[in-house]
This record gives C-alpha cells, structure tokens and sequence, in this order.
C-alpha cells in the first residue's frame, strides 16, 4: 500500500537525519581536541552524505546515510606554548570545526526530521480519514 | 394475518443467492451460497487478526529491542504505526459488516 511506502520512506529520512545529527555531534563534541603530542594532527572535521537507495522489494527510494567523509580543509592554529602540542614556535594545531557551521548544520537537520515527521503525520491523518468513511 | 415459515427461510435464500451472485459479478446462482458467503468473512477475518497478531509480535520485539539499548526508536514507531492502521482497518471492516448483519435480521418479513 502506497500509504505504508511513504511512511517507511519517511521513516528512513527520520533515520539518515539521525546519522547526520550523531556526526554533528561528534564535531561539536570534539571542537577542542587537539593532539597530545607536537605537530600531531587534531580531529578533523566529519562530513556525512547522504544516498538514495532503490528499496527493489518495496519498489520505493528510500534514503541511507551514506560514507561519512572528512574535510579536507587546512586546521586552524592558535598561540599556546605551554600546551603539549605547541610546535617550536607555539602554535597549537586545532580541529577545522567551525561551531557556527555546525549550529546551522544541526538546524537544518533539525527542520529536514521535522519535515519528514510532517508527513508521517499527513500520511497517517490521510488513513484515518479514509478509514472514517467506514464508521460513518 | 400469520406468515408461513416457509415464506421466511425463502426469503432469507432469495437474499443470500442475490448476496452471492453480486459478490460472484452475477456469473453464479449457486445453491449453497449461504454457506460460502459465511466462511469467506471467517476466512478474512481470521487473516485480517492473523495479520494483526503478527504486527504485534514484530511491535513487541521491536520494542524490547529499543530498550535494551539494541533498536531504533524509529522503528518501533513505524512497527506501532503499522500495526495500528492494520487494526483499525480489521476492526472497522469487521463492525461494517457486522452492522449490514444486523441491518438484513432486522428486515422485516
């Protein structure tokens, strides 16, 4: 039944946002690690794309987090030579998280989960309404 | 003014016959229809609650699942959400023809 189609479809969209959410957190969480050691390279940035995937016994796209790439980006560096990681100079290697990227990232995944529980929703008025004809 | 007992029972097979040959596309006017007609809604309606059961069973493992820590919340919603239009369906498909049941023993003859 189509109603049941789109509700697990949205239900897979529920759970790639989640995924996506998960490796924002992962970034947020881990702003501030550096490495323990000089010149070792801190966490680097995560970026999770997502896949449409043909779900052949459903017969319906569904969606699926798909590899969770890095950012390539150059890291930032900040004057701390009392820290254990400052090179020679003093320079601390940090992560190339940007807290304000990820803020709006989280809200974008906050609205796309909010879509896609907007039409589990929907699909599920539709049913029942469907269904009422029946009681009347 | 009394009415024959027979006039009754032919009634009700006049109406059972004209039950099963809408129910047939009008191709049949079999003799037995009476009988066929009852077993076919056990017979969906014994596979409706099977279904059912089932979706349940699926709910509760899911559900067990999500609490150990082991499942997502997510499909324990959509198993719920499943289940409960299945069950609606059943039982509204069930109290209809329950009522048009109760409609043709209310007929008077």
């Amino acid at each position: 039944m189509d109603f049941m189609k789109s509700l697990f479809v949205a239900a897979s969209g529920l759970k790639a946002q989640s995924g996506r959410m998960r490796v924002i957190a992962e970034n947020i969480a881990n702003a501030d690690s550096t490495g323990r050691t000089p010149n070792a390279d801190p966490y680097r940035r995560r970026i999770p794309t997502f896949e449409s995937i043909y779900d052949s016994k459903m017969q319906a796209s569904k969606v699926e987090l798909g590899r969770i790439e890095t950012d390539n980006s150059k890291f930032k560096t900040r004057f701390n030579p009392s820290h254990p990681a400052a090179d020679p100079e003093g320079f601390v290697k940090m992560p190339n998280v940007d807290r304000l990227v990820e803020a709006v990232d989280m809200r974008e995944a906050q609205r796309s989960y909010e879509a896609n529980l907007n039409v589990i929703t929907s699909t599920r008025t539709m049913l029942a309404r469907t269904l009422d004809i029946l009681r009347a | 003014m009394t009415i024959p007992t027979t006039a009754a029972t032919n009634a009700y097979q006049a109406t059972a016959q004209l039950a099963e040959s809408i129910a047939n596309g009008g191709n049949q006017a079999g003799s037995n229809s009476a009988s066929s007609i009852g077993d076919s809604f056990k017979d969906i309606l014994g596979q409706a609650v099977s279904s059912v059961t089932e979706g349940g069973n699926n709910v509760e493992t899911q559900t067990l699942a999500a609490v150990q820590g082991k499942g997502d919340m997510i499909d324990v919603v959509t198993a719920v959400a499943e289940t409960e239009v299945a069950l609606q369906s059943m039982v509204s498909i069930r109290d209809r023809v329950i009522s048009s049941y109760e409609e043709i023993m209310r007929m008077p003859i």
